[in-house]
């Protein structure tokens, strides 16, 4: 891929904000870049990662302060991109829509509003699959295949875990949250669709909360926090046999969380073909950046070019949302922690069948209202149906204005 | 003689019109670009919705329309419920042991005083991340400290029975969840903030002249009674001061309910206070025109609160 | 006999609940000590370590790895709470002065006014704040931080409060009599009579100064103006935090605190004798 830049006679240093970990893969490029570009100096601002997108938030809202590039996680992004701060990326002189099917399908999506405008570059992806532990399902007598069936064969297998003494899952609202992704209508968001009307009472919702509870109700569930210390106790000791989530995961499990557990954890879709995905990161424009151009094409080199992609996914494990960096050796290598399973074509396969789902401006406030429902039904016993009235009558209220 | 004197005296009485507003002028102009004029730009835009990034010109008006939100949302006033509790089962606390514990330590010889006042007064400067950090590893569930001792003290075994284990709960006690989360966070605020307490009680005893004391102990007064009828009466304003800045700051509880609910307001939000219920709109939703009327409302509520204990202490002059 | 042991008793047994409650206030304090010299296995092990370990020096290492302006922020941090602190200690007695002294038009509207700043939360005046900051051009600098902050409302209303209690109307009579000029008034007079206000308002001020990190997050854009408990902030990343070294970091960004509260309080609650009438 030819790559055009624009020279400038003068040094221009070009600030970028970011946030561990994601800032890593901006770090490992900053040599390579510079030396291709001479007269671009690269400064680096990181904050944690909430600090930062609080930061982000009020640089957009006073307009000062902005970085020339944001980096962005994925639940940011909705609000971020329809708050009219940032760069319209599928616009000239970006025309970044030219791009799309070099990505992964979902990705780009993520980043657009509901009418179609791009804001940001997706730069990693996070597909979802089930980490299970195959020694905790031997135990049990589990067959992984009919676990993963269907939804209730993966509850009817939780019930033999706990005959071990084994929890399923973590924390019961997973299943929620993955639930809630399928199925969707041609033109339906997770809480919207296109006519602004919010979906929280339809039969999705219901099934995933009804899910939800059931695990709850029959004491599968570890009710923890997912990164909690708790949490990541109860994985190192193998109290918790599966944990749904995105495929970065298997990075944290062997680094930090449980590394005496080489060799005994692998992954598999999840149950009844779902797809979701957790997290994803992303590199915005602020319409105040000072130098736009450079900003684009670091942005460019980070997402288009394929060596750097593929050098932040084998040394960083940034899962490349750029399809043709997804076709490399490392790809196909047994992975030993996971016991030599080629776990990558796993997730290769899942970011691949992803449903495109479009994001909607109010989806994050959504999100926390039926978070916070959900909490209410399985730690207090609130009825669903109440709980889904509430929900939607609270959405309701907040989008009215 | 008598003129010059007189003249004198009218100049300096003169100047003396002009002081106040010399001495003041620092602060009225720093306090009306950085106090004065955010309060109205909060004010303002609360009357306006306005989003993230786009020109203030663009700003709709709405009136009183984010107010009217604000007061129909069931989360608000759960928020003010979990606001006022804390402050009760925090507040009372605060002062109920720091009194005292002003007192004992003003009779201590001046080397262990200050040691122990050392001792209190290390939370209010600890900084909230290692509080988040040592606090969520001694109230873990499963592996906390708290609940190790409680098991241990569960389980003592004397003689074959255990004498203790109708006190101490059977199973791990869920710190985090609703019922209890609330109990952890109205401890913390203690903890940080008994010190500060007995710190501006102490320096106030100071001004007590110890004259009262003496002729106290003559009339045979004992601890409790010298504190009650010559302490409290003497040290009533400054009581009265760190009462106000005790519900003031407690209305305003941010940073202990959020790092010990990981910023989530807890299971049900239990551990939710206006605060957070403020900065969950402001940066979580991105409204910060919503989130300036809640401020305002906190704000009333606030106002009219500190009025209300003036008027009390007042009549109780009369 | 008995009533003499009885009382002895009770002595003796509110004596230990006084240090009993002082150990259990500075336990935690206690575990971020030694937390910061263990790694994060041991952090998070059952039961929690009690003692030292030995990985002191790794965390050092990893912290200055990752924050390479380290030195930079805690420096950045103590310029900017000693200036915000001389500040607030010269323009607050002056301002807390006026309000106690003299009777002016617009008294009493203009110190409510300084208490209703007290009853909004901070946060929401990021924004505006944030605007003006932009409008001055004061980005990254640590003007940014101590003129905002340069006469706080809360130092204005405790110097209020300590004159007028402290200084009373006759000296200041005396005083005038005498031929004091104002300023000799304020200088000779007021200050030393307010002294451990003065104190106290200096330690609050430095302490507030220095834990403040919602003001800076907002001002400062760059790693090398930020001060220290946001630079700690930004080791914050999900997953892999490195626990052992967040904890050293903030024993070093405690140690001035502690420091300077040990001296100032030896002012505050020193000398008890001393009748304030001298």
């Amino acid at each position: 891929m030819v790559l055009m830049f624009v020279t400038q006679v003068q040094a221009t240093t070009l600030t970028i904000a970011s946030y561990p970990n994601f800032d890593a893969a901006i770090r490992a490029a900053i040599p390579r870049y510079e030396k291709l570009h001479p007269d671009i100096t690269i400064r680096l601002v990181s904050l944690s990662f909430y600090d930062h997108h609080n930061a982000m938030t009020s640089a957009l809202a006073t307009g000062a302060g902005l970085p020339d590039i944001m980096g962005l996680e994925q639940s940011f992004i909705g609000r971020f991109a329809n708050s009219g701060g940032l760069e319209a990326l599928s616009a000239p002189p970006y025309n970044a829509l030219q791009y799309q099917q070099l990505f992964v399908p979902y990705t780009m999506v993520q980043a657009q509003n509901d009418r179609g405008e791009l804001f940001a570059m997706p730069a990693d992806i996070g597909p979802g699959s089930l980490f299970y532990r195959s020694d905790l399902l031997a135990k049990a007598g589990v067959v992984l295949d009919d676990m993963t069936k269907t939804w209730d064969s993966f509850i009817d297998a939780g019930v033999k875990l706990k005959q071990k003494a084994i929890y399923l899952v973590a924390n019961a609202s997973d299943l929620k949250d993955i639930y809630i992704r399928i199925g969707l209508k041609p033109g339906e968001g997770i809480y919207f669709n296109q006519a602004g009307e919010t979906l929280v009472r339809t039969e999705r919702f219901v099934r995933a909360f009804t899910l939800a509870k059931q695990v709850r109700d029959l004491g599968l569930d570890a009710r923890l926090q997912i990164w909690s210390n708790e949490w990541a106790e109860a994985i190192r000791r193998g109290r918790v046999a599966t944990q749904m989530t995105g495929a970065w995961f298997a990075g944290h499990l062997s680094s930090w969380i449980a590394p005496e557990s080489s060799g005994i954890w692998r992954v598999h879709q999840l149950p009844e073909h779902s797809y979701a995905s957790w997290g994803g990161s992303f590199y915005a424009i602020p319409k105040a950046a000072a130098h736009k151009s450079a900003a684009w094409d670091f942005i460019r080199f980070m997402t288009l070019d394929q060596s750097m992609q593929q050098e932040a996914f084998e040394k960083l494990d940034a899962f490349p949302a750029l399809l043709s960096a997804q076709q490399t050796p490392h790809m196909a290598a047994s992975i030993n922690y996971l016991g030599q399973q080629q776990a990558r074509l796993i997730w290769k396969d899942a970011a691949a069948n992803m449903p495109v789902i479009i994001a909607y401006k109010y989806d994050a406030m959504a999100a926390e209202v039926v978070r916070k429902q959900m909490d209410l039904v399985l730690d207090n016993n609130k009825n669903i149906t109440e709980a889904l009235e509430d929900a939607e009558r609270q959405i309701r209220h907040k989008v009215r204005r | 003689m008598q003129q010059k004197l007189d003249s004198k005296k009218y100049s300096a009485l003169r100047k003396a019109k002009w002081i106040p507003y010399i001495y003041l002028s620092p602060f009225i102009v720093l306090f009306i670009i950085f106090g004065l004029y955010p309060m109205l730009f909060s004010a303002w835009i609360s009357l306006h919705s306005w989003e993230l990034g786009s020109p203030f010109h663009q700003m709709e008006w709405l009136g009183l329309t984010n107010f009217e939100y604000v007061l129909t949302d069931e989360w608000f006033y759960h928020a003010l419920y979990n606001t006022l509790w804390l402050s009760l089962a925090a507040g009372i606390p605060q002062h109920l042991v720091a009194l005292p514990l002003a007192a004992l330590l003003f009779r201590m010889t001046s080397q262990k005083r200050h040691i122990l006042l050392c001792f209190y007064f290390l939370p209010f400067i600890t900084s909230s991340v290692a509080i988040s950090l040592v606090f969520g590893s001694l109230f873990s569930r499963d592996f906390g400290l708290l609940n190790q001792l409680l098991a241990g003290l569960h389980d003592l075994e004397l003689a074959g029975i255990q004498p203790l284990s109708w006190l101490f709960p059977e199973q791990a006690i869920d710190w985090q969840d609703s019922s209890h989360i609330r109990w952890v966070i109205a401890f913390v605020v203690f903890w940080r903030y008994v010190g500060w307490n007995t710190l501006l009680y102490l320096s106030a005893m100071k001004t007590i002249p110890s004259e009262l004391f003496d002729a106290a102990r003559l009339d045979g007064a004992g601890f409790w009674q010298q504190l009650r009828y010559v302490t409290l009466p003497m040290l009533r304003p400054m009581i009265l001061l760190a009462l106000t800045l005790s519900i003031i700051g407690n209305f305003q509880l941010f940073e202990e309910p959020f790092i010990l609910t990981a910023g989530t307001g807890g299971s049900g939000q239990a551990g939710q206070t206006l605060a957070m219920y403020l900065y969950a709109t402001a940066f979580s939703e991105g409204d910060f025109a919503t989130a300036s009327a809640t401020a305002w409302l906190l704000f009333i509520i606030l106002f009219t609160l500190c009025n209300l204990i003036r008027r009390i202490n007042q009549k109780d002059y009369l | 006999m008995s009533h003499i042991k009885n009382l002895k008793l009770t002595h003796w047994l509110i004596g230990s609940m006084i240090w009993l409650g002082a150990v259990l206030m500075v336990l935690p304090f206690w575990f971020m000590l030694v937390f910061a010299t263990h790694n994060e296995q041991t952090i998070f092990s059952v039961p929690p370590p009690f003692l030292f370990g030995d990985a002191l020096g790794e965390n050092i290492q990893q912290l200055l790895s990752r924050l390479p302006y380290f030195w930079h922020n805690l420096s950045n941090s103590f310029y900017i709470a000693v200036v915000t602190t001389i500040l607030n200690l010269f323009l607050c007695s002056l301002a807390g002065s006026a309000f106690a002294l003299y009777h002016f038009k617009g008294k009493k509207i203009l110190f409510s006014l300084v208490i209703s700043t007290m009853l909004l939360p901070a946060f929401l005046n990021m924004i505006p704040n944030a605007l003006i900051i932009a409008m001055f051009g004061w980005f990254n600098e640590p003007k940014a931080l101590y003129i905002p902050a340069a006469c706080g409302a809360f130092g204005v209303f405790l110097m209020r409060q300590f004159i007028e209690q402290a200084v009373p109307n006759e000296v200041i009579e005396a005083a005038r009599l005498d031929g004091c000029s104002e300023w000799e008034l304020y200088r000779y007079i007021v200050l030393p009579l307010i002294k451990p206000a003065l104190v106290t308002l200096a330690l609050l001020t430095f302490i507030a100064s220095w834990n403040n990190f919602m003001a800076p997050l907002v001002v400062l854009h760059d790693m090398e103006s930020y001060t220290l408990p946001l630079a700690l902030r930004a080791l914050q990343g999900v997953g892999v935090v490195p626990w052992g070294a967040i904890c050293a970091g903030s024993a070093i960004a405690v140690m001035p605190l502690i420091i300077l509260f040990i001296f100032t309080s030896h002012h505050l609650i020193g000398r008890l004798n001393q009748s304030y009438l001298k």
